[in-house]
């Protein structure tokens, strides 16, 4: 492996060093010893050298990796809502309360303290939300296509840090045990590929969830244009898109082709077949693998529900400026509770080792 | 055959960039000559674009910040982008709070060089009519509005 300027420990203000440049495809379903490409590569040398910096990812969807003292505070993609969108657009969050608290705070890099000072969120609920959301925007980014990494010094702070950072090791393994959750579904649905439509059982009225679901299944959205409507994790809906689709609720209508500027480049995705038939549940792999616990033993993406429990996605709540939301005391177990549901995927098809 | 070329190269840049959620080709005086739009207004969306993108064009101008690449309009959950196809059109792109902005500019101009080209050569057809029949009609407006209003006429019906 050729040396840069990034292995060698400095990285000069004015310098743009890239990390040695491959094509790398992602690794959508790899096995359990899968170092997820050239990101992965990347971020455990970050960890190693403890470096502090703003990674970014070239490729399809791509974004841009905060990193301080080797440990991930935020992640900016296009593929997959950032916590603004999922706090707003979830409704836990009025619209109204947000733009004040980001007036008052957002220069100053406060903007975590003042949410929490508004009690429009609990400070354990928040550190929960940044983890769960760092954990899905690591998702789309390792699964999409990555061309280059190229790290530069630290950009300016992002709006909410993850504090204290998440360790890569955790956020890759924990995307290398969805891959492999996702690769043992009997009816998997690409979470950035297959637009969704209504399926042939979509007849009677479903509950909340479910209904919601459908009602924007329009044929044009995939799990992560959804996600960021409903203000939802994109793995956890594609979780809940595969079950719908195994049940005839959901279909999928049509594959959105590569995201590249070169015409004709093939999409590496290609040709996985699209069908909409009945699968029989050969059950695979349990899910065991890299341990997926996060630092505190709790796996983030799991539901906190019973083993067995239907998986809760509770009804979104509609954002309504003229009513803003009460604070983390008034909130009920459910509400706090409920926003991390909505990010983590229920436990029939996720399945931990650890349980 | 040729509006399904106009429709293949909006759709194709829809899967291109990872964000957008609609896309319509309107003239320059409003009208909607061709839309990929599910809950938008094709109408009120290409008289609106036709709207903005001519005050960011005197924007541009009155500034002095050079030749307008696109007009932007940027909400809490989404965007709005419109680009000049030509003299005579517009494209119009709706996307969502994750549409790579920077991208999209990039992305888009290889679209509008093929739209550009399915417009003024012989193969875009009805598309083509459509937008001469618009253009004639506007020179129309200009004449009885005199010359120097004549741009401004579709912003005031708007406004």
């Amino acid at each position: 492996m050729p040396q840069d300027a990034v292995s060698q420990g400095t990285v000069p203000q004015d310098a743009v060093p890239s990390i040695p440049v491959s094509r790398d495809e992602g690794c959508p379903g790899p096995g359990p010893d899968a170092p997820l490409g050239l990101l992965g590569q990347v971020l455990r040398e970050c960890a190693a050298d403890r470096r502090s910096g703003t990674l970014r990812v070239l490729g399809e969807p791509g974004g841009t990796v905060h990193i301080a003292d080797g440990g991930v505070t935020s992640i900016e993609t296009p593929g997959a809502p950032g916590p603004e969108v999922v706090l707003v657009r979830s409704g836990r969050v009025a619209e109204s309360a947000w733009a004040a608290a980001f007036t008052a705070a957002a220069a100053d890099g406060r903007m975590a303290a003042e949410l929490v000072r508004r009690e429009l969120v609990g400070h354990g609920e928040l550190e929960a939300l940044l983890r769960t959301v760092l954990a899905d925007a690591m998702f789309t980014l390792a699964s999409g296509e990555v061309d280059q990494c190229r790290m530069e010094p630290p950009a300016a702070a992002c709006l909410l840090p993850l504090e204290p950072p998440a360790e890569p090791g955790w956020l890759l393994a924990e995307t290398s045990r969805r891959h492999q959750v996702l690769a043992s579904l009997p009816s998997p649905v690409g979470h950035d590929r297959d637009r969704v439509t209504r399926g042939p059982a979509a007849i009677a009225p479903l509950d909340g969830r479910q209904d919601e679901i459908l009602a924007l299944a329009n044929g044009r959205r995939t799990a992560r244009d959804m996600a960021f409507v409903l203000g939802c994790g994109v793995y956890a809906l594609t979780l809940e898109f595969a079950r719908m689709r195994e049940s005839g609720l959901l279909a999928v209508g049509s594959r959105r082709q590569a995201g590249n500027s070169t015409p004709g480049r093939p999409d590496p995705r290609a040709g996985r077949p699209v069908s909409d038939s009945p699968v029989p549940d050969s059950s695979g792999p349990d899910g065991s693998g890299p341990d997926g616990s996060g630092p505190d033993g709790h796996d983030p993406a799991d539901s906190t529900t019973g083993p067995g429990a239907a998986p809760a996605l509770p009804r979104r709540r509609k954002a309504n400026p003229g009513q803003p939301r009460s604070g983390p005391t008034a909130v009920a177990q459910g509400g706090a509770s409920a926003l991390l549901r909505l990010l983590r995927p229920g436990p029939v098809a996720d399945h931990n080792a650890g349980q | 055959m040729a509006d399904d070329a106009v429709l293949a190269e909006m759709r194709a840049l829809r899967d291109r960039v990872v964000g957008i959620t609609d896309t319509a080709l309107a003239s320059r005086d409003g009208l909607i000559i061709r839309a990929d739009t599910a809950d938008v207004d094709a109408d009120n969306l290409a008289a609106l674009a036709a709207a903005s993108h001519g005050v960011a064009q005197r924007m541009a101008a009155e500034v002095g910040i050079g030749v307008l690449h696109d007009g932007v309009t940027r909400g809490s959950s989404g965007y709005v982008a419109t680009y000049a196809v030509g003299r005579s059109a517009l494209l119009v792109l709706v996307g969502d709070a994750g549409l790579d902005t920077a991208r999209l500019y990039r992305e888009s101009r290889a679209t509008i060089e093929s739209l550009e080209k399915l417009l003024t050569a012989g193969a875009a057809g009805p598309a083509r009519r459509q937008l001469g029949a618009r253009a004639r009609r506007s020179r129309a407006l200009a004449r009885t509005g005199g010359g120097r209003r004549a741009p401004r006429a579709a912003i005031e019906v708007i406004g």
